[in-house]
């Protein structure tokens, strides 16, 4: 197990993973919403591709009403 | 109404786009979704500023909001709202462009958070990294004409100076100051954002010349929004209506309409 941090909170995933794989094992939804990576954009053309570590912090963003 | 419509229907460009409204709102505040949708549609503004914010797993009620939005098929202006450096803002943006499908983005750098003045240095270097990956960056920024300057330097070609403080719905503090923003960039679109409280605030922006309003407690906040959207829309269209008829000068002395020439009961006394 390694700890993560999700939208601010933490959080135990089963292991080291791509972007894909966390989002599934968390339960997202599939689209409708996009990924930040220890304060850096990750595409979606990209999740296969990027991986969460130890200690990792992500936001994940969807669309909310705003001024 | 429809007369009067034809008659005052204008287009401008901002943002590559061709539009009829110069009312832009916001989504935020209103007392229900179906209130928020209807006084949207009240106002035909033809933007309309969105947020990105936290999502829980398994939660969907970001896509409930956003179909809302999508049904309505008017241009969407996600925001940075809540950033305090250029890096968050940066971040930001590059996310609500991937989920809303637009490379415009209202940039919002706070630098107070008791007045949530805008911070206009890590708002200046956002907007340089934006624009160089292609954004249309729409800055919210002060009524500083030396901020706007810089702006404009690093490729803006839409400025937003508040009226007042967001949500405070003062209406304009410094209108000199917005007068100075519109002679110095004629070329540049030029948009009143924040502190807007009533019609008439609008009306006032609009008559500085100024291309447009965004505004959204004044609406989703009065005691009937949809009334007020319906208000804030012809508010705005008059403002414009005056601002290019060419206001008269003031003067410092009275001076009468009614011809003097036959003043009945004038006398001439000796």
């Amino acid at each position: 197990m390694i700890e993560v941090i999700v939208n601010g909170i933490r959080t135990e995933i089963s292991s080291e993973m791509n972007v894909k794989e966390i989002i599934k094992e968390l339960k997202y939804k599939q689209k409708g919403f996009a990924l930040a990576l220890n304060g850096t954009f990750v595409a979606v053309s990209t999740y296969d591709t990027t991986i969460i570590y130890d200690n990792d912090s992500i936001e994940i963003l969807a669309p909310v009403q705003g001024g | 109404m429809t007369k009067h419509l034809e008659q005052t229907t204008d287009t401008w460009e901002i943002g590559g786009k061709i539009l009829t409204s110069r009312l832009l709102i916001g989504s935020a505040l209103y007392p229900s979704p179906a209130n928020m949708e209807d006084a949207i549609k009240e106002s035909e503004a033809q933007i309309v500023t969105v947020a990105l914010r936290r999502q829980a797993a398994g939660e969907n009620a970001g896509g409930n909001f956003w179909n809302i939005i999508k049904a309505l098929n008017i241009h969407v202006l996600p925001n940075t709202a809540g950033c305090h450096s250029a890096k968050e803002a940066i971040t930001t943006a590059q996310m609500a462009r991937e989920v809303f499908g637009t490379n415009w983005i209202k940039l919002e750098v706070i630098g107070d958070q008791y007045n949530l003045q805008p911070d206009p240095f890590e708002t200046v270097k956002a907007a340089e990294v934006l624009i160089k990956e292609g954004f249309e960056v729409f800055p919210y920024t002060t009524d500083d004409l030396v901020v706007a300057k810089r702006l404009a330097d690093v490729g803006c070609k839409v400025i937003m100076p508040w009226g007042s403080m967001i949500g405070s719905g003062k209406g304009l503090m410094n209108p000199d100051n917005l007068v100075a923003i519109r002679k110095q960039f004629p070329e540049l679109k030029l948009i009143v954002d924040a502190g807007i409280g009533k019609p008439s605030h609008a009306t006032q922006a609009m008559e500085l010349g100024y291309d447009g309003v965004l505004l959204n407690s004044a609406i989703a906040l009065a005691q009937d929004p949809v009334k007020m959207a319906n208000a804030f829309k012809y508010a705005v269209e008059a403002g414009r209506l005056g601002y290019e008829s060419g206001t008269m000068q003031a003067r410092e002395f009275a001076s009468p309409s009614t011809p003097t020439i036959g003043t009945p009961f004038w006398h001439q006394f000796k």
